[in-house]
């Protein structure tokens, strides 16, 4: 049976509050509202035009390819990062149930005017990640008539990063790059580990010293900018491979590193993270002074402290699972 | 007497040392609104997204091995932790669209004789009392609303990213926390930080900026002058309670915002104690006039 669809196309009058700001002129950011008439399939590009057009010529944003390609017209509305040309108003006024929706420019970068942003910091930033191929002599073949050829799996390591259009979106969202200016940020992982994870690349190393002086411990994995990302290129995901590839290289041990190791040894030992120990574990020696003072905490409160671990129930099979992913990754045959 | 919910309960690593008085706290709370908790017994640690820093694969098979365990006792799985929902739902949603790698995890359980079959269902205190329970019910069981109460309300990451690990409500606008808010008689305040992240899982490799970032949400908070901040995430609790002090001596601020974790205050609305809340426990002194 065919089914006839009828779109329903509706139309809100919303108030549209867009952050304005132009450096030279105004101490501070402020906000203004335009009255538009949103209908169905409208995205935020097109009120942007529409405002433009018709309401405030003066109003500033980018955009270029209107086709979600590059990357330039990223804003927040409501508060999350989108790209204005690929994303429409009326499911979002539905979702907030309101007629009223905020437009701002991307936090973390400076604001240049309204909604523009110079997203030239970030842009440094990625450079100093080697973001290109250094040649892997083993893979690259002799003559220009032979292929490098890359099996489906070795593709499949990076192919879903390779997407990434630099539009600022995740930068914008993470909150270890709002705390610390110094932190690469989420795009730049993404993208060392895209290059790293290359088998025709033979620049890892050079490249994780940059990635690990740059914050690849600063991750606090909160995965917003897998939220956000337009492309689904999963940043926070290849900042964890790219964290286990600078375990594997054995050079770069860092207390993230040391935390990984515990936490991993610990489910297959106790079912469970040791956390009584955890302080010397990762932090060494210095670590004691950590646990004197949550001990004495726990007096404190009445409660008597224990370095013993509290097992969980899964502990005495948890070992063959181990043992099995071991056997498997060491033949190489896992399917992750 | 009404019919009981019940959930094969995932406890998580979190309620290790003082904290291991929230086992009892859930259960007596969850035992107002009709709900007990049947603990998984052969479960493991989640990881906490940590293991998929050595193996990706041993994490997706451990939590497997924690789903299949719940599928075995026919309950849907409840963890009262935002992280470990997230690694255990995110280790369902890659078995899900990789069937490869489901049939290889199961090739892998096979040797304890389990099997996750994929239907398992994951679910976390927010949807337990806003949808489950529900919020007419819980209007109900609260003898003691907290009105006048000023509240800043807190969800923390990982229930909420990315959008496609959780079914239950909008990604973008969550509302479940402040439906069961709204519930227990509190008035809800609106702050500019409310989406950021405490930084929690770099207390281990990055802890200063850990604290900066558990400093900037309370900061956030604590500028609209509010009673105290509920968190439904146990991890963000422990940022925001047990290490404020140290956040907030590090990043040179001075003040005390109490914390409660989400169970609490739903215990205290529905006429338990400070006492039975063990809230002395907590780092920052919670003095409520309730
Ligand atoms: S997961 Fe890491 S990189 Fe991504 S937004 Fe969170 S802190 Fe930033
Ligand atoms: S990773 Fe995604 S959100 Fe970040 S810059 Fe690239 S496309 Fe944009
Ligand atoms: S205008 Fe190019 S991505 Fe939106």
């Amino acid at each position: 049976m065919i089914e006839k669809i009828t779109p329903v196309r509706k139309s809100i009058l919303a108030n549209i509050r867009i952050q304005r700001f132009t450096p030279s002129e105004h101490k501070s950011a402020y906000f203004d509202n335009f009255k538009v008439s949103v209908e169905t399939g409208m995205t935020v590009l097109e009120a942007l035009r529409l405002i433009k057009n018709t309401q405030d010529s003066s109003l500033t944003f980018r955009a270029f390819c209107r086709s979600k390609i590059c990357g330039s017209c990223a804003v927040r509305v409501n508060g999350k990062p989108v790209l204005a040309c690929s994303t429409q108003l009326m499911p979002i006024l539905e979702d907030f149930k309101k007629d009223s929706v905020s437009i701002q420019p991307l936090k973390n970068m400076p604001v240049l005017r309204d909604l523009v942003v110079d997203i030239e910091p970030v842009i440094e930033k990625l450079s100093k990640m080697h973001p290109y191929l250094m040649e892997n002599r083993e893979r690259i073949p002799e003559t220009l008539e032979e292929e490098s050829i890359m099996s489906k799996q070795e593709h499949s390591r990076f192919d879903y990063i390779t997407d990434c259009i630099l539009c600022g979106s995740c930068y914008s969202a993470c909150s270890a790059a709002s705390a610390d200016p110094t932190y690469a940020g989420p795009l730049t992982l993404g993208k060392a580990y895209r290059f790293s994870a290359d088998v025709r690349d033979s620049f890892q190393g050079e490249r994780m010293q940059a990635a690990v002086d740059q914050g690849l411990w600063s991750c606090a994995q909160c995965r917003k900018c897998i939220n956000v990302c337009p492309k689904d290129t999963r940043p926070a995901v290849s900042i964890q491979r790219m964290r286990k590839m600078s375990i594997d290289d054995g050079i770069h041990d860092t207390a993230g590193s040391r935390r990984a190791k515990a936490y991993t040894g610990d489910v297959a030992k106790y079912g469970q993270v040791n956390k009584p120990m955890l302080p010397v574990i990762v932090n060494g020696p210095k670590g004691w002074a950590a646990i004197e003072a949550a001990e004495n905490y726990l007096k404190k409160h009445g409660i008597e402290p224990t370095l013993q671990v509290c097992t969980l129930g899964g502990q005495s099979s948890t070992q063959k699972i181990y043992d099995k992913v071991k056997e498997l990754e060491s033949k190489g045959e896992n399917k992750t | 007497m009404s019919e009981k919910i019940r959930y094969g309960f995932y406890s998580g690593c979190c309620f290790q040392g003082a904290d291991a008085r929230f086992f009892d706290i859930l259960r007596e709370v969850f035992a107002k609104v009709d709900v007990e908790l049947d603990l998984i017994e052969d479960a493991v640690c989640c990881g906490s997204g940590v293991i998929e820093e050595r193996s990706e694969l041993t994490s997706l098979a451990v939590n497997a091995k924690n789903m299949a365990h719940a599928e075995q006792m026919g309950l849907p799985l409840y963890t009262p932790c935002s992280t470990c929902y997230n690694v255990i739902s995110n280790a369902q949603k890659r078995m899900k669209e990789d069937p490869a790698v489901h049939a290889q995890v199961n090739e892998i359980l096979a040797e304890q004789g389990l099997e996750y079959k994929g239907t398992c269902k994951l679910t976390h205190t927010l949807w337990v009392f806003a949808q489950d329970v529900g919020l007419d019910k819980l209007k109900e069981r609260v003898t003691n609303p907290l009105t006048g109460l000023r509240v800043a309300s807190y969800y923390g990451c990982h229930t909420r990213n990315p959008a496609d690990i959780q079914g239950y409500e909008s990604a973008d606008n969550p509302t479940s926390l402040e439906d069961i808010l709204e519930v227990l008689g509190v008035e809800i305040v609106e702050y500019d930080t409310k989406d950021d992240c405490c930084g929690y899982h770099l207390a281990w490799p990055n802890n200063d900026l850990n604290m900066k970032m558990t400093s900037n949400v309370l900061e956030g908070a604590h500028t609209k002058d509010v009673d105290l901040m509920v968190t439904s995430c146990p991890l963000c609790f422990k940022s925001m309670d047990g290490t404020q002090a140290k956040a907030l001596a590090q990043t040179g601020k001075n003040f005390q915002l109490p914390v409660l974790f989400l169970p609490e205050l739903v215990g205290l609305a529905c006429g338990m104690t400070s006492e039975d809340m063990m809230l002395k426990y907590h780092g920052v002194p919670v003095n409520l006039r309730l």
